[in-house]
């Protein structure tokens, strides 16, 4: 794909495209939780109509991610802005897993014309924090990883034109 | 395009394109916040859509979908123009020289007013719907899918930017 000119605007268009859509519909659910715009939409319906969305785009992201990382893998993976991003995700993942475990379960008390609990608040602004760090760190390894231009090792190359 | 790439020269060696230019996190930045929009706006005009084509919030009436997500996308339409400015400041041969960013401005400005022509008639008429239901008519459905697809254009082609040679061949304005 690296030396394909083709391909790598396209696959890069559709991580954009798609990490902006995760972006977008998992705002809504964290605005939900910091109970914006107001209370009057259940909390389970608004979860259920949009992450079935945010997870579709995930998976076209993470798809597109994977090839542009298998295109440029060793540049990526020294790259602190990769290595920081890669770890904001993890830090969103392990944030909605305890929401959904913990938070969530007694989700009928507050579903829907109540106020939000704190730790529901709480989980909808670092999942707000986590989204935006992993956009602005993700635009920055574009401007840090710089270009592999080692040739691999048991490379012959024929210099005689 | 003589007269333009002399303007986009002259705009790059101004003291604001240099300022942009010279502090290494301005351009990042301004791209992230662009594309951050780009999030809220797609998914803005997504939610409207999908209730045009009777997929999303059915339980909740047009108006009221329109309401909930329309100003959030013109809130995040001008945060995009402005970083967009910002960005055509810093970088004014590289955009202007590109043949994406010229389709993507006519793109835009067709997605832009489609969309205030598209809410404002999906609101006020009747017409717009299948006669005496929150149903709504082909034409409008085939516009909401219409719009969706203008939005995706305008992504690909701002992305396309970074690659105009690559992308048109022979019809870059690079070349």
């Amino acid at each position: 794909m690296r030396t394909s000119v083709k391909a790598m605007p396209i696959v890069e268009a559709i991580h954009v495209l798609a990490a902006a859509t995760v972006f977008g519909t998992i705002f809504i659910v964290d605005l939900r939780l910091l109970g914006l715009p107001d209370t009057r939409r259940a909390v389970t319906v608004v979860c259920r109509e949009m992450l079935r969305l945010t997870w579709g785009a995930f998976f076209v992201a993470l798809c597109a991610g994977l090839l542009m990382f298998a295109a440029n893998a060793h540049t990526y993976y020294g790259n602190t802005a990769f290595r920081l991003k890669m770890l904001a995700l993890l830090g969103a993942g392990v944030n909605m897993l305890l929401f959904h475990r913990l938070t969530f379960r007694n989700v009928a008390a507050w579903d829907q014309n109540a106020p939000v609990p704190m730790a529901a608040r709480v989980a909808g602004a670092t999942s707000m924090i986590l989204w935006v760090s992993v956009i602005f760190l993700a635009r920055w390894i574009g401007f840090t990883k710089g270009y592999d231009f080692r040739i691999p090792p048991n490379t012959h190359i024929n210099f005689q034109f | 395009m003589r007269l333009v790439h002399a303007f986009a020269e002259w705009l790059q060696a101004s003291s604001a394109s240099n300022t942009i230019q010279s502090v290494s996190w301005v351009i990042p930045l301004l791209q992230s916040i662009h594309i951050l929009m780009i999030g809220v706006v797609f998914v803005s005009s997504l939610m409207i859509a999908l209730r045009v084509l009777g997929l999303m919030r059915v339980d909740q009436s047009f108006e009221a979908v329109w309401h909930r997500f329309a100003p959030w996308m013109w809130s995040a339409l001008i945060v995009m123009a402005g970083t967009g400015l910002l960005l055509v400041l810093g970088e004014p041969i590289r955009e202007f020289t590109a043949l994406s960013f010229w389709i993507k401005m006519l793109l835009l400005a067709a997605g832009v007013t489609s969309t205030a022509l598209y809410g404002h008639t999906l609101k006020s008429g009747a017409r717009a719907r299948v006669r005496g239901s929150q149903e709504f008519s082909a034409g409008a459905k085939a516009m909401s899918i219409l719009l969706v697809a203008l939005w995706l254009s305008v992504v690909f082609l701002g992305r396309a930017i970074a690659y105009d040679r690559e992308v048109w061949g022979a019809l870059s304005l690079h070349a």
